[in-house]
């Protein structure tokens, strides 16, 4: 399609591209931590670490994460650990086992963050996921 | 205060209703007349069937600045709704197999890949991936 016969929107798309992802460099550090996170978000992670891995600094690398995917590394750990958990405790994971599995160090911590992120404490999760089956 | 509800305007209910679940995987949630030939029709995403529904609106019949708004939308190739889904490329090969159109091809934008479709309903459709 030529630029003149371009949709509005394909041509912003363009045009968004070239002014806000113009850093290959910064955006393969952000998506390469993301990927990071999600295949070890069982293990104990911490900003120093993702800083040791990506070579940035630490106070860089939570900046440049939050500027591309809106949350800081941290944040994007507890939400995908809280998913993986209902995952597991839909698929019949007491909570104490699934807590541990992904990653929390206590279920006082996890009951909390649970409640916080889906509305609902854990046992109040697992029992509807026993009801629905 | 929960989203529960989102609207999107069509032309024409029974055929969004045939492309948003025998092309998009939708599932047909509630159909409720409420007149003059109109529903209160929602889907559902197949996975997450309690999950929040999506409206098929008449409005753009009934209502002439809804038409209007839809019109420019869609001249504009500007996707009113956006879906996530795990694979871009793979709903792109999915959906063009099935006949679907797209105005905008799998492209990656920073930490994401789009596509937009038309859901020849008078909407273009973005579907997102987080890369």
């Amino acid at each position: 399609m030529t630029s003149s016969k371009m949709k509005l929107y394909n041509k912003e798309v363009e045009r968004i591209k070239k002014d806000n992802y113009s850093n290959q460099w910064q955006i393969d550090t952000v998506i390469g931590l993301r990927k990071y996170i999600q295949e070890h978000f069982e293990d104990e992670l911490n900003l120093s670490l993702f800083s040791r891995i990506s070579f940035v600094s630490k106070y860089h690398l939570l900046r440049l994460f939050k500027r591309y995917y809106g949350q800081t590394p941290k944040q994007y750990l507890i939400d995908m650990r809280i998913e993986k958990s209902k995952e597991y405790i839909s698929q019949g994971m007491s909570v104490t086992e699934a807590c541990y599995a992904v990653g929390f160090e206590s279920i006082g911590s996890f009951s909390t963050l649970f409640k916080k992120k889906t509305g609902s404490a854990p046992t109040e999760f697992q029992k509807r996921a026993i009801f629905k089956k | 205060m929960r989203i529960r509800l989102l609207s999107i305007p069509v032309s024409n209910q029974e055929e969004a209703l045939n492309f948003y679940t025998k092309k998009l995987g939708f599932v047909k949630k509630l159909d409720i007349p409420v007149g003059e030939g109109n529903r209160w029709l929602t889907v559902v995403a197949n996975e997450e069937q309690d999950g929040p529904e999506l409206l098929l609106e008449p409005s753009p019949k009934d209502f002439e600045p809804a038409r209007v708004y839809q019109k420019e939308l869609y001249k504009s190739g500007l996707p009113y709704t956006q879906f996530s889904v795990e694979s871009v490329q793979g709903e792109y090969d999915r959906l063009v197999e099935l006949g679907v159109e797209f105005s905008l091809k799998p492209t990656v934008m920073g930490t994401a890949k789009i596509a937009v479709f038309d859901d020849t309903c008078g909407n273009y459709i973005q579907i997102v991936e987080m890369l």
